[in-house]
């Protein structure tokens, strides 16, 4: 569970705050999708979340972030690690190793786990992102969408309950953005994994996620299931976020007084929509 | 540049080998060369380091450092040979009197044969060894602290990423209209410098970046004993050392 109580944030040298306020709680197992415009403090809410914000990136800190109850500014990020995996933008500078194994291998050396269970957890980080095959790759000679699963799979291996990840799909073609997309629901409904994932591919945010989590200007300003944030799709638009055209269909047809029922966020419930009007 | 000190992989002997083994191989092959001053056991380590070059596969990376070293190499014999004088004349160039002595001859072609021999081992042997399994038995092995080790791969590690950062940088400007393929190297240099600045300032937040990802995974809590790969010394090592022992006391008795 992660509980952010009235967190403000600012960057030393900013003007103003990149996280202002953030004040809601994120429960174990939630697959929450983070979306908002370019600068509105997705990326700082990641840091405030893993503790490099304070600890590495300094600033006026005020309120509190606990992550399953350890304070995020009493404890070092390298303890909260344990409880969060973190992939973000910048996939290369993630990497620490030149072979897919070798990347996996070194948080699991770092944080001491036993000789015995290596094998096991390699194996499984492996086959939880279907990379089996790319064990002694050499990481320069892979696809974006393959380092994002040896990222994703490094972290899975250290086990954490929770999984953030910052824009993972940014680089990656529609087909291999949807297979990251399938791969983290199925961590999330197979080990119960809290999934946090920032990500601008509304499309792809409405169909996996169960909670959107909008950020614009360092503020929370609709946090709840999908279709009730798209209740607010004209906010989301003046924002820069395209609603999927269904979203605007439903609410042309609220507008209207034609339809009363849920905003669709998928095509199931579109058909719904569809037959309860016909 | 390009492709240089790329892993190759393969199945070979030398691919199996302890990483420590390669690098004493490399360095003994370096060395005996020095050691020597005989310039048919020195063009022997050549042939030696080619054979080794084959039988992992990779004798065309080992033939084209040849081939590119073959005009330094001309231009460093033709020099040497002009500026040795003792020994006995061979023969005089006429009109510069100018004498080409046998003593001149014979240690020109020996810092040659010296430079492309050297070259060889630790290119050859790079060749054929995995960087992470290099650092990982510099820590374990010889108690190398962890932080230099993964500071040489970060290295490594970003230089294809730093390559390619840098063209798509080319790539935009020349979208706008900026003519790279200009054949003055100074007009060239001119246009280019200019770029790496915004590649500076993407490097070191990338390296800022890296610091802090390897942090959260516990680089800190890290120990010269935290390696899980082990590497064992065995039955291919054992080749390594029979070679080294062949060479040194090949270039002992020469
Ligand atoms: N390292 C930093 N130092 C100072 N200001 C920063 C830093 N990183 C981000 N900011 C500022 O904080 C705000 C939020 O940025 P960020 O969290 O990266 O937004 P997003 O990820 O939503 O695009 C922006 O105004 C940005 O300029
Ligand atoms: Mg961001």
């Amino acid at each position: 569970m992660i509980e952010f109580n009235n967190l403000k944030f600012m960057y030393s040298g900013g003007k103003k705050f990149a996280l202002d306020g953030i004040d809601l709680t994120i429960n174990d197992g939630e697959f929450i999708g983070v979306i908002g415009p370019s600068g509105a403090g997705k990326s700082t809410l990641t840091y405030a979340i893993n503790g490099t914000v304070p600890h590495h990136y300094k600033g006026d800190f005020y309120g509190a972030v606990k992550v399953n109850g350890l304070d995020t500014v009493d404890n070092k990020p390298e303890k909260i690690a344990g409880e969060v995996g973190c992939v973000f933008q910048d996939i290369d500078a993630q990497m620490t190793a030149t072979i897919v194994e070798d990347e996996i291998l070194f948080g699991l050396e770092n944080f001491g786990c036993p000789a015995e269970e290596i094998e096991e957890r390699i194996d499984e980080a492996l086959k939880a992102l279907r990379i089996e095959k790319l064990r002694t790759r050499s990481i320069g000679t892979l696809s974006g969408g393959q380092k994002q699963k040896t990222a994703i799979a490094a972290m899975i291996a250290l086990r954490p309950k929770i999984l953030v990840l910052d824009e993972p799909t940014g680089e990656l073609d529609p087909q291999s953005s949807r297979e990251i997309f399938e791969l983290l629901k199925e961590l999330n409904k197979k080990y119960g994994m809290t999934i946090i994932v920032v990500e601008q591919k509304i499309m792809l945010q409405c169909e996996f996620a169960d909670k959107l989590l909008v950020i614009d200007g360092g503020k929370a300003v609709h946090y709840d299931t999908v279709e009730k944030v798209l209740e607010h799709s004209e906010d989301l638009e003046k924002m820069g976020i395209n609603c999927p055209r269904i979203v605007t269909l439903a609410r042309m047809l609220h507008e209207n007084g034609l339809y009363d029922g849920v905003y669709p966020a998928e095509l199931d419930s579109a058909e719904k929509m569809v037959r309860s009007i016909i | 540049m390009k492709g240089f000190l790329d892993y190759k992989d393969g199945n070979s002997i030398f691919h199996k080998m302890n990483p420590l083994s390669k690098l004493f191989l490399a360095v003994v092959l370096c060395a005996m060369c020095f050691v020597s001053s005989n310039i048919y056991f020195v063009a022997g380590v050549i042939v030696i380091n080619l054979l080794i070059a084959f039988a992992a596969g990779i004798h065309k990376m080992a033939l084209s450092i040849l081939s590119g070293l073959l005009k330094l190499s001309i231009v460093l014999f033709i020099v040497q040979v002009l500026f040795v004088r003792s020994g006995n004349a061979l023969f005089t160039i006429p009109g510069l009197n100018l004498p080409i002595t046998d003593d001149g001859v014979y240690f020109s072609l020996l810092f040659v044969l010296r430079l492309l021999a050297t070259a060889l081992p630790l290119a050859v042997m790079l060749s054929v060894t995995q960087m992470s399994d290099l650092a990982n038995v510099m820590v374990s092995k010889l108690k190398i602290p962890y932080k230099y080790a993964f500071a040489v791969i970060t290295v490594i590690r970003f230089i294809p990423v730093f390559a390619s950062e840098m063209a798509g940088i080319i790539e935009s400007q020349t979208a706008r209209g900026v003519e790279f393929d200009t054949k003055n190297i100074f007009r060239k240099i001119g246009l280019i410098i200019p770029l790496c600045v915004p590649l500076l300032i993407s490097s070191v937040k990338k390296i800022d970046s890296s610091a802090i990802a390897a942090e959260l995974r516990g680089f800190n809590r890290r120990t010269s004993k935290s390696g899980y790969k082990k590497y064992p010394f065995g039955g291919n090592d054992i080749f390594a050392v029979l070679i080294c022992a062949v060479v040194i006391t090949a270039g002992i008795m020469i």
